[in-house]
Parts: C-alpha cells; sequence; structure tokens
C-alpha cells in the first residue's frame, strides 16, 4: 500500500494530502453529528409506529408512550378482544428521577415494568438487543435489565446491583446493545416489581390499598399497555376500533403520534439538513481547492512533460491517477481523524449518556467516494485548464 | 534518428506586455541550420534569442510563420500530432534545467522515454549509460534538490539526448555553470553534431561557447542577421 503510495503520488503531496484530510474529516464530523440526530428521530419514530399505546383515562403519570390514568386489569382484557389485536402487554412506565426538571426533557430516564412472558408488543423492536447478560425471563424477581446509556452513566456491569428508588435494589442481569433511541436510557424490571416500586412512591396509591376498599387489585397497577396488531390490520384504524369499543381508554394512534413527533423534531431535522449542506460546502470547497491549488502548484512540471512529448490525454491520466490518489489517501485519513476526534469526544460525553457522532458504514463511504469524485473533478478541471496552454507558457507561469 | 534539416519561415511572435499593450519579441525571421550543423544564436538579452529556441522547439505557436523540420512542416500540425515530434525529434536543455523536483535524477532522465511510448526497462540501460558517461551514475537516486548546479544541468542534458533527438535546442545551458561544468555540457553538444548528425542550435552569451559553433546567427530587434563567424 505505501509502496503504491510512493509510486503514485509525488513527494510534495504531504501537505495536499492533510488539506483534504482536514475538509474531509469535518465532512465526515458534520456528517456524524447529522446522523446521530437521524437514528434518534427514526428510532423514536418507528418505535412509536411499531405498536399502539394505551392508557387509562385521566392524567396519570403521563411517563414514556402513555399518557393517561391508571388502566385496569379488566380494560386490558376487553382491548385483548378487539378483532384484529394480536397482543396486549401490561406495563408500568415510571420516571426515574420524578422531579419536574427531569419529567420534561427528551432524555428522561425511565423504569419499564414489563410481563416477560406477554410477547413483545412492538412490531418494529421485536427483541431489544442484549449486549452482555441476558434478558428477563419469566418468574424473574428482583432483577434489572439496563439501556446502554443508562449502564454507562452508572459504569454498571452484570452482576452489580443496582437501587431503583425507596431503598430497593435490583441485580443487573443484563445490559442492552445500543439502539440510540429511547430503550438506551430504560431500566426493565420485572412487572410486579415495577409495581412494588409506584406503590412505594405513591402515597395516594398505598392509602387506596390500604383501604382494602376491594374495587382494585394489583393486576390493575398499569400505567398503560403496549398492543400489537395482527398481520393485516392498519394500526391507526385498530387503534380508533379500541378507543371506540373499550370505554375509559386513552389511545395513541400510531400514524398521529408519528406525525406529532415529526413536527416536534422538525427543527431538528432542519438542523440536520443544515449541517449536511453546511458539511458537504465546506469539506467539498476545501477538498476542490487543494486538489486544484495543488495541480496548479505543479503546472512547471506539466509543462516540462509537454516539452517531453507528453500529450493532452497522456497528462490528464497521469493528473487524474494522483488527484484521486491524493483524494482517496486524505479522504481515507481524514475519515480516520474523525473517527478519532468522534471517539474522544464522545468518551467524554458518555459519561453523561450522551453519544454525539454516529459514523455510519454509509457515511464513512460517502466520504471516500465523495473524495475521489470531487478530487478527480477539480483536477480534471486544473488539467484543462492546464493544457489550453503551451509549454513555454506552462513552464514561464510556473517558474 | 536520422539527422535532419531545420527551417524557420517568416516566424513572428508578440507578447501582451503588462499593460495590455503587444511587444513584438521575432519579426519575421528566416533561418536554416542544416543536418548535423552546430549553430550558435547571439544577442542582447531580450532580443527574442529564447523565444526562437521555443518557437523551432514547437513549446509555443508562432503568431505568423513556418517551421520545418525536414520536408515536414510541423507548426502546422495539430497540438496532438505536435506531441510526437517534441518527444522523438527534439531534444532541449534550459538554462534553468527544469528538472522534476519530485523525481529522481534517473527517473528525470527516464520521462524523456516514458511520452514517447518506450518502455522503462528498455530505455533504463541507454540512460544509465548516458549518465555514466556525463559522470551523474552515482546521483541516480537523488532529487534534483540533492545536486549541485553542474550535476543537474548534466542530468537535464541526459534527459535531453536520451530519444536520440535530431534537433538539440539549448538555451543558455551553460549560463549557471562554472568553467568545468560548462566545458563538459559544450563538448557533449559539439560530439552530438559530429559523431550522430544531430543538429544543435544553441543560445549563449559566451563567445567561448560561440566560438565552438559552425556558424553563429546574431539576432538584433527581432530580426537575424547572419554574421558567418562561425568556426568549424
Amino acid at each position: 500500500m505505501v509502496g503504491v503510495l510512493r509510486r503514485l503520488l509525488p513527494r510534495n503531496y504531504l501537505f495536499t494530502i492533510l488539506g483534504i484530510a482536514v475538509g474531509v474529516a469535518g465532512l465526515v464530523a458534520l456528517g456524524a453529528m447529522a446522523e446521530r440526530i437521524t437514528r434518534f428521530i427514526d428510532g423514536g419514530d418507528r418505535f412509536v409506529l411499531g405498536q399502539i399505546s394505551v392508557a387509562g383515562e385521566g392524567m396519570g403519570m403521563g411517563t414514556g408512550f402513555t399518557a393517561g390514568g391508571l388502566l385496569r386489569a379488566d380494560r386490558i382484557e376487553q382491548i385483548a378482544h378487539v378483532p384484529g389485536v394480536a397482543a396486549v402487554q401490561a406495563q408500568v412506565m415510571l420516571p426515574l428521577n420524578p422531579t419536574t426538571s427531569q419529567f420534561l426533557t427528551l432524555t428522561q430516564e425511565l423504569i419499564l415494568g414489563i410481563d416477560p412472558a406477554a410477547p413483545a408488543p412492538n412490531r418494529q423492536l421485536r427483541e431489544l438487543p442484549v449486549k452482555r447478560g441476558r434478558f428477563l425471563r419469566t418468574g424473574d424477581r428482583g432483577v434489572v435489565v439496563v439501556g446502554s446509556d443508562f449502564a454507562a452513566t452508572r459504569k454498571l456491569a452484570v452482576g452489580q446491583r443496582l437501587e431503583l428508588g425507596s431503598g430497593r435494589t435490583f441485580e443487573v442481569v443484563g445490559v442492552l446493545d445500543k439502539t440510540l433511541t429511547a430503550p438506551d436510557r430504560f431500566a426493565i424490571v420485572p412487572l410486579e416489581d415495577a409495581r412494588d416500586l409506584w406503590l412505594r412512591r405513591d402515597p395516594l396509591l398505598v392509602q387506596v390499598f390500604a383501604g382494602g376498599s376491594g374495587a382494585m387489585s394489583r393486576r390493575d397497577l398499569n400505567t398503560g399497555a403496549a398492543v400489537s396488531w395482527a398481520d393485516g390490520v392498519d394500526p391507526d384504524d385498530l387503534a380508533r376500533r379500541i378507543q371506540k369499543s373499550v370505554s375509559g381508554v386513552n389511545v395513541t394512534i400510531p400514524g398521529e403520534l408519528s406525525r406529532v413527533l415529526r413536527q416536534s423534531t422538525a427543527f431538528f431535522s432542519a438542523l440536520l439538513f443544515g449541517i449536511g449542506v453546511l458539511g458537504l460546502v465546506i469539506g467539498g470547497a476545501s477538498l476542490s481547492n487543494t486538489v486544484t491549488a495543488a495541480v496548479f502548484e505543479r503546472i512547471r512540471d506539466f509543462g516540462i512533460k509537454r516539452a517531453l512529448g507528453a500529450t493532452d490525454l497522456q497528462l490528464l491520466r497521469e493528473i487524474l491517477t494522483e488527484a484521486l490518489a491524493v483524494s482517496v489517501s486524505g479522504g481515507a485519513i481524514g475519515v480516520v481523524l474523525a473517527l478519532a476526534i468522534g471517539f474522544i469526544v464522545d468518551a467524554r460525553v458518555l459519561s453523561d449518556g450522551q453519544q454525539l457522532f454516529l459514523f455510519s458504514p454509509r457515511l464513512l463511504l460517502f466520504a471516500l467516494v465523495f473524495s475521489a469524485i470531487l478530487g478527480g473533478l477539480a483536477a480534471t478541471y486544473a488539467t484543462l485548464r492546464i493544457v489550453r496552454l503551451s509549454p513555454a507558457e506552462a513552464i514561464r507561469r510556473g517558474a | 534518428m536520422a539527422p535532419i534539416r531545420v527551417r524557420a519561415v517568416g516566424l513572428s511572435k508578440t507578447f501582451r506586455g503588462p499593460d495590455g499593450g503587444p511587444v513584438p519579441v521575432l519579426d519575421g525571421v528566416d533561418a536554416e541550420v542544416g543536418a548535423g550543423e552546430f549553430v550558435a544564436v547571439a544577442g542582447p538579452s531580450g532580443c527574442g534569442k529564447s523565444t526562437l529556441l521555443n518557437l523551432l522547439g514547437l513549446l509555443e505557436p508562432p503568431d505568423r510563420g513556418e517551421v520545418w523540420l525536414g520536408d515536414v512542416c510541423v507548426s502546422q500540425l495539430s497540438r496532438r500530432a505536435q506531441c510526437p515530434v517534441r518527444g522523438r525529434s527534439i531534444g532541449y536543455v534550459f538554462q534553468s534545467f527544469l528538472l522534476i523536483s519530485s523525481l529522481t535524477a534517473l527517473d528525470n532522465v527516464l520521462l524523456a522515454a516514458r511520452y514517447v511510448g518506450r518502455a522503462r526497462s528498455e530505455a533504463l540501460p541507454a540512460a544509465r549509460a548516458l549518465m555514466e558517461r556525463l559522470g551523474v551514475a552515482h546521483r541516480a537516486g537523488h532529487y534534483p534538490s540533492q545536486l549541485s548546479g553542474g550535476e543537474q544541468q548534466r542530468v537535464a542534458y541526459c534527459r535531453a539526448v536520451l530519444n536520440a533527438p535530431a534537433l538539440v535546442l539549448a538555451d543558455e545551458p551553460t549560463g549557471n555553470l562554472d568553467e568545468g561544468h560548462a566545458a563538459v555540457i559544450l563538448s557533449e553538444l559539439r560530439g552530438l553534431c559530429r559523431d550522430r548528425g544531430a543538429s544543435v542550435i544553441l543560445v549563449t552569451h559566451r563567445a567561448d561557447a560561440a566560438a565552438l559553433a559552425d556558424r553563429t546567427l546574431s539576432l538584433r530587434a527581432g530580426r537575424l542577421e547572419p554574421r558567418g563567424g562561425g568556426t568549424t
């Protein structure tokens, strides 16, 4: 590789390569930030489009993907019988930190209680990817599976114990792989454990149960349910059918929720577009300017070569080969530079549960192809300008 | 390459000055250099000696007039057709050497072979032999910046004659050299005519260099005045 580059590249191309590398590094870094935001928005969108979320009537906890009051067990039964429903999973979703300042953030950490025996309801996320350890099993109690950011911010490993409020500790049995969306900040516990945590936190609920009214049982302690639909069923139609046929429930319609999410993230989408355009303009201008300048700097050499009998085509082929080698080398170094910057910055912000960059294969491939194409075009432009000159004029200008 | 006669017919060239106005440099120059003849071109600075050489060597087009190599009017050929003429029939030795800084001495010499379709392996023995004869073989792997002026000019000379051109144009080739190195280059140029029948046109200010030529052409105000004062 080094030998090939040595043969292809004149000695004094080092600074050209470094110039291109800086431009491409900027392009890749900006692109990686844009990719990260895209994945976050798309991830949330896919999640809400993969299930119908149902809550009880009223205000309730207002957390996570449901917004409503208690969803009692009999309502869940009724939902399960609505034609088109494939599965219903009762859930308890609690904020880890119930202060109002945490409540309203996009990066809120959540405790999610689920029944592992129930079929996974989200059609887009059938199985949460486990990186270390295992996922919840039927019959588990006192254990927790944590999302990747949740684990990273607390340096959690499988086997450690974790306090999830009210003095209750859980054994970490699994750490999820990064999804770049909501589950990265989840602590997933068995449904019964989540109900315990809820009861310990909410004095009103404790009073209701202590009163022994008999109107409610532990099975009624659900903040919501995730509903999956049978194949061929339109989820939005089904959501409306559930709303109509089951009384006392709040149903989110996936299509509408997706639209709302998209509207609320419209600013980020615009920002993302701006970042992408900025990256292309800065990276592209830097690269093409560097390659063009490098070719013009060697105008005297091309004059000499033409004096020795080089044809326009021979010169163009020679310059293009050099330009491609320079551009791709610069592009590759730029990619490595951007990766290094990204990893250093991400390592620093990861302790806050954040990840700024997402270096997807398509982005890296695009950067290399972009470098090669733009480098080739810039070199072609410069060559066509140079070959119009007579050899003597080229030598004079390069002197 | 077979010996060849060179003719300039009514060559004129005008450049544009800094103010955009015309600066006539050559005005209807007629000249002829026979096959195997060594001709010196003399004249004051700025009289158009280098321009004449550039026109004869197809390094730039004349505004008017023609350049003939043998029976071919090469100045009328297309840009593309002129390339092999430059590569095979004409060799250039410049005052400022004009070596490519990113190539080694050997690669600079071999560059002459590249553009005329000679394989590197075929041209390599000739290049090494030339460098050996000129005393720069031990510098083959060095870059121009690592060579002295005399060494650079000898490398440039090797490049100019690698393809055994019928016409060698030397523009003040000894201008930046000391006496010893200048003598080597002039002797080589003389030898080209004597041994290989090449035509050599030498632009020089040096009387001793001009004295080596078969005849000297004097250029004044863009016109050539045959002086006939050369020696054989």
